[in-house]
Parts: structure tokens; C-alpha cells; sequence
């Protein structure tokens, strides 16, 4: 299925989870997103949980941490 | 004017003044009595709602909880606990405890949840055990788009009336559907039940609105489905959300309707204030409080958690290993092993990277060398591949480290290596020892990090069946109960 990442589209398996999507995206941003210094928001602004569920045409965003 | 006259002319006017203040005294006291009941009419009722949502059986901060709980249920008069759906999968210690899940559940009557919605998690443990945990909590499960009157387990109510004195608040629970119209869960566990769509579902129950005033949605949506609930049906006050994990710190306010969501496992809890005033919602406030930041804990609930992190169930023996494990190649054979029976496909690949101890001994294997072995809850991923396709996920993985990386189930294979260290080709063989047959699709399972970390061609986008490879592994040892692994090798390479 196709998701968004930071605007790239990311071909990911169906039943994938936030931390996965990033994982895909880069192994360097996963690493962070784990560490801490990265999160993740939706495409309302919202923060989501590494273990969330991603579904098709989801848009998600990368920002530094807080 | 006479004395006679004077006389009837004071009577009569003593009796016009009686009679007025008479009327006078009755008029103030009906004026009072209206006033009494026009102050009753315009009293606002404070009700709160303390809610959580995916707690995914993490059971740490339940002291915290309670100890939240109870301050509030002391300062305030109305005081109810909610939970959004997916209380289970996540914790060994709540997931594979003898009676599955039984110790969230009695958290969750210790500190008097009202209610829960059923999420897609609820129905891992299968339908039996659902009803189980249902038949011990001591509050209701409930879902208006599920239809179970076919199905082992219980037919949740829709929804339910939580009263605050005088004050009906309905609670309407709606649970996600896939694109398979099934929500996020094994399909083997869903047998029977029959799911309709949750936001066309919902326009059945808007009558609640107009009966009691008011109307709280306690979606298992995800806030992406949320949002067009609420532009479907202004008829919500608040939605409280689960599914997506979203961690508001701040609520949404989507035509009208406040929605909110508090993350996941138990880190925080969402406290929404109505003020109800004539029966009806005037102001609405939510605030997302960080159970980190709850300095106290309530003591006997403490006790209690900390009796089942005492982890004396991470003993308890899942099989019997015949010989001792020397290498990891052996322990993730076992690992692709049980994939491949469980999920009867014809090859599975196990990353070196995850297999997180080297060796096991001979004898007993307990729950906890199963979470030692496999920690990390990835899930079981499966595609169709070509025999390309199977090779590039071979080459691609010994390419990473330039060392061999990819343990298999059901074949063989064989790493050439180049000059450069690098994979050229790889040889397939099945069990017999006949190489694989180029022209055929097979099916093959991974886990999740695999399927999303490595680069490997593949059509086939890849699907999970939600089990992950830990519980694959653990329903595999069940049924064989014991396992031999001495001396298996599959993975060669030549340069």
C-alpha cells in the first residue's frame, strides 16, 4: 500500500505500523525516531505513537522532537 | 359620613388590605418558589470524563491511575472512567499470563472503569476468551456495528446510558473496518460475526441525541475516520477516539464536535469536563494529563501490579528442547520453522539481526527464553514472490554486512560471492535437495522489520495477519513440544 512520508510515497506492506513506515523511509530516521529526537504528526498536526496502525493514502510528517 | 358608614368604611377597607397582603405574601412566595425552581433550571451539573484508549495490556501506570481517579471521584460529584478500545496485545505479562488477559481486566475493576468499546484487539484471544474477560470485568463492552448473533462470542450492546444524578449520557462505541470489512485482527478469530460499516452504522443511534440532550462517541475509529464521523453527525458533542494512537494534546473541533484521542499504553490519560446546563451540553474542556507526571500511586493496586511483573508466569514451560542450540542458524530455523507450519507457506526468512541470543540449552524452554529470543513484536508478513524475487531478498540481505543474514524455512541456498565480496548469485534447493522450480510464484513469510527495512523486489506489496512472530513461534512449540535443532545447517556460501 501506498503511504506518505514527509511527501514521499512510501510502498509499504498492509498492517505496517508508524514505526515500520519510518523504517522504510530511513533506517537513519528510524534510529532517531526511536532515540527520541524525531516524532511523528498527521496530517491534522497531531502527534501519533511509533506503534500506530497505517492505512493507504495516510499522510505523515517527521519533525524533530520537542 | 356616619358613624355606622365611618365604621363599615374601616371594615371594609381593613379587609381590601388584608386581602392584599394576603395576595402580597402569596405572590412573594410564589415568586420565591418560581425563582427556586428557575435557579434549579439554570444550575449547571460539572461532569467529568477521565479517558484512555490503546492501552495494549501495558498495566505500569495503573497505580497512577487510580490514584488520579480517586482524587478526582473526591473533588467532584459525577466522575466516570472510559476506555476507547484495544486493552490487550502488547505485554506478555497480561498477553500470555494462563488465563489471557485476566490481569487487565482486574485493573480495570479495581479502579471502576463504566465502560469499554471493543477494538480490534479484543478479539486477539479469540472469542471464547472475550467472553471470558467480558464475563469478569465489571463494566460493559459494547459496539454498535458488530453483529455476533452468529458468533461464539457475546453480542456487545451498542452502546450504554452512564447517569450523573438526574443527567443520561449515552456512550456510542463504534469499532475500524479494514478493506476487507473485518477490523485489524486474525480473520480465524472473527468467525461468525458480521461487522457493518461504523460511520453509515451510526446514523441509527443519533436518535440518542435528541432523547437524552446530548452524545459521546467512544470510537475504536482512528482519528482519520473520527473526522468525517464528526461532519456526518453534528449530533456528537465529543468524540473519544482510539485506534490511531494520536496523542492530542489539545482537542480537535471538527462542525462542532470535540474530538480527542490520548495516545497509546497507558502513558496518558484524557480528562473532559462537560458543564451541563437545562439538560444539555454548554461548554466542553479537555485536558491531556501525562500519567508520568502523577507523582502518586494508590498502594494496593500498586501491589497488584507489581505481583504480576513479578514475571513468575515468564516461567512457565512452552516446550522441551531435546538437544541444546549452539548457534543462532539453529534458533532462527526454529523460528522459520514455525512460520512456515503455522502459516503453511512454502518459505520463511528469519533476519540474523533478530535473533537476539546466541545459544539455549538442552531441556525445558520457558515463555521467557521465547521474549528473549524474539523481543521485539514484529509481525508476520507475508508475499508472493517470484524465485527472482526470493533471490534478490537473499542477495540483497548478504549484500547488507557482505555476510550470510537470511535464515530459511522449507529450502536450502547457497551464497556465490564475487571479488568484491558481494553476492552474485544464489542456488535454491528444497528439503529433498532439487532446486527450486524458476517459473513458479511461492509464498513467503518474513517479519515486519525485514518487510520494511530491506530492499528487495517485490510485486507483491506484502500482508500481516497480526500474529507476530513471537506468538507464531509460541503456538508452533504447543503443538509440536519438543524441538531438535542439533547440527541444522541451510545457509552456505562459496566464492
Amino acid at each position: 500500500m501506498k503511504v506518505f512520508l514527509n511527501k514521499t510515497e512510501i510502498n509499504i506492506f498492509k498492517g505496517a505500523r508508524i514505526s515500520e513506515l519510518v523504517l522504510a523511509y530511513s533506517e537513519r530516521s528510524y534510529k532517531m525516531l526511536k532515540s527520541g529526537k524525531l516524532c511523528v504528526y498527521d496530517r491534522f498536526g497531531n502527534l501519533t505513537e511509533t506503534d500506530g496502525p497505517v492505512y493507504e493514502g495516510q499522510v505523515f510528517f517527521l519533525k524533530r522532537a520537542e | 359620613m356616619t358613624k355606622a358608614h365611618y365604621k363599615f368604611y374601616l371594615q371594609h377597607t381593613f379587609m381590601k388590605l388584608k386581602a392584599f397582603f394576603l395576595f402580597a405574601v402569596v405572590f412573594a412566595l410564589f415568586s420565591l418558589g418560581n425563582h427556586t425552581v428557575a435557579q434549579k433550571h439554570r444550575k449547571t451539573t460539572e461532569i467529568i470524563i477521565m479517558h484512555t484508549n490503546d492501552m495494549h495490556s501495558k498495566i505500569d501506570n495503573f497505580g497512577k491511575l487510580a490514584y488520579l481517579a480517586d482524587s478526582l471521584r473526591k473533588m467532584h460529584k459525577y466522575v466516570f472512567l472510559v476506555a476507547a478500545g484495544d486493552n490487550f496485545t502488547g505485554n506478555p505479562i497480561v498477553d500470555m499470563y494462563p488465563d489471557m488477559g485476566y490481569p487487565m481486566i482486574d485493573l480495570m475493576n479495581m479502579l471502576k472503569f463504566d465502560v469499554t468499546a471493543i477494538g480490534n484487539h479484543e478479539f486477539d484471544m479469540g472469542q471464547e476468551l472475550q467472553n471470558k474477560r467480558r464475563e469478569q470485568a465489571n463494566f460493559p463492552y459494547i459496539s454498535c456495528n458488530i453483529d455476533a448473533s452468529k458468533a461464539i462470542v457475546k453480542q456487545p450492546e451498542p452502546y450504554v446510558i452512564l447517569k450523573a444524578g438526574k443527567i443520561k449520557i449515552p456512550f456510542l462505541a463504534i469499532i475500524q473496518l479494514g478493506e476487507n470489512g473485518l477490523p485489524d485482527s486474525h480473520p480465524s478469530r472473527l468467525e461468525g460475526i458480521t461487522f457493518t460499516d461504523g460511520l453509515t452504522k451510526a446514523s441509527e443511534y443519533v436518535w440518542l441525541k435528541e432523547k437524552y440532550g446530548m452524545l459521546i462517541g467512544l470510537t475504536h475509529l482512528g482519528v482519520e475516520l473520527d473526522e468525517p464521523l464528526a461532519k456526518a453527525y453534528p449530533q456528537f458533542d465529543v468524540i473519544i477516539g482510539g485506534h490511531s494512537h494520536t496523542t492530542m494534546t489539545k482537542p480537535m473541533m471538527v462542525n462542532g464536535v470535540m474530538i480527542v484521542q490520548t495516545g497509546s499504553g497507558l502513558k496518558n490519560v484524557g480528562i473532559t469536563t462537560l458543564q451541563v446546563t437545562k439538560g444539555k451540553i454548554t461548554d466542553r474542556k479537555y485536558e491531556l494529563v501525562p500519567l508520568a507526571g502523577i507523582k502518586g500511586t494508590k498502594p494496593e493496586v500498586q501491589a497488584v501490579i507489581d505481583k504480576y511483573n513479578s514475571n513468575e508466569e515468564m516461567s512457565r514451560v512452552v516446550a522441551y528442547a531435546e538437544r541444546a542450540f549452539e548457534n543462532e542458524e539453529e534458533l532462527g530455523c526454529m523460528m522459520t520453522d514455525a512460520i512456515t507450519a503455522r502459516m503453511k507457506i512454502d518459505f520463511a526468512f528469519q533476519n540474523g539481526g533478530g535473533i537476539r541470543i546466541p545459544t539455549l540449552p538442552q531441556g525445558n524452554i520457558m515463555l521467557k527464553d521465547i521474549f528473549r529470543l524474539d523481543p521485539f513484536g514484529n509481525q508476520v508478513v507475508t508475499f508472493k514472490m517470484t524465485y527472482d524475487e526470493i533471490k534478490s531478498l537473499i542477495c540483497n540481505a548478504y549484500n547488507r554486512e557482505k555476510s550470510l543474514d537470511m535464515v530459511p524455512s522449507g529450502m536450502t541456498y547457497t551464497v556465490t560471492v564475487n571479488s568484491e565480496g558481494l553476492c552474485s548469485d544464489v542456488e535454491m534447493k528444497d528439503l529433498s535437495g532439487k532446486l527450486l522450480d524458476e517459473s513458479k510464484t511461492y509464498t513467503v513469510g518474513v517479519n515486519s522489520y525485514i518487510s520494511a527495512s530491506y530492499k528487495f523486489n517485490h510485486t507483491d506489496p506484502g500482508t500481516t495477519n497480526y500474529n507476530t512472530t513471537a506468538q507464531t513461534l509460541l503456538d508452533y512449540l504447543a503443538e509440536v513440544k519438543k524441538v531438535n535443532y542439533a547440527g541444522v545447517k541451510r545457509v552456505f556460501e562459496k566464492k
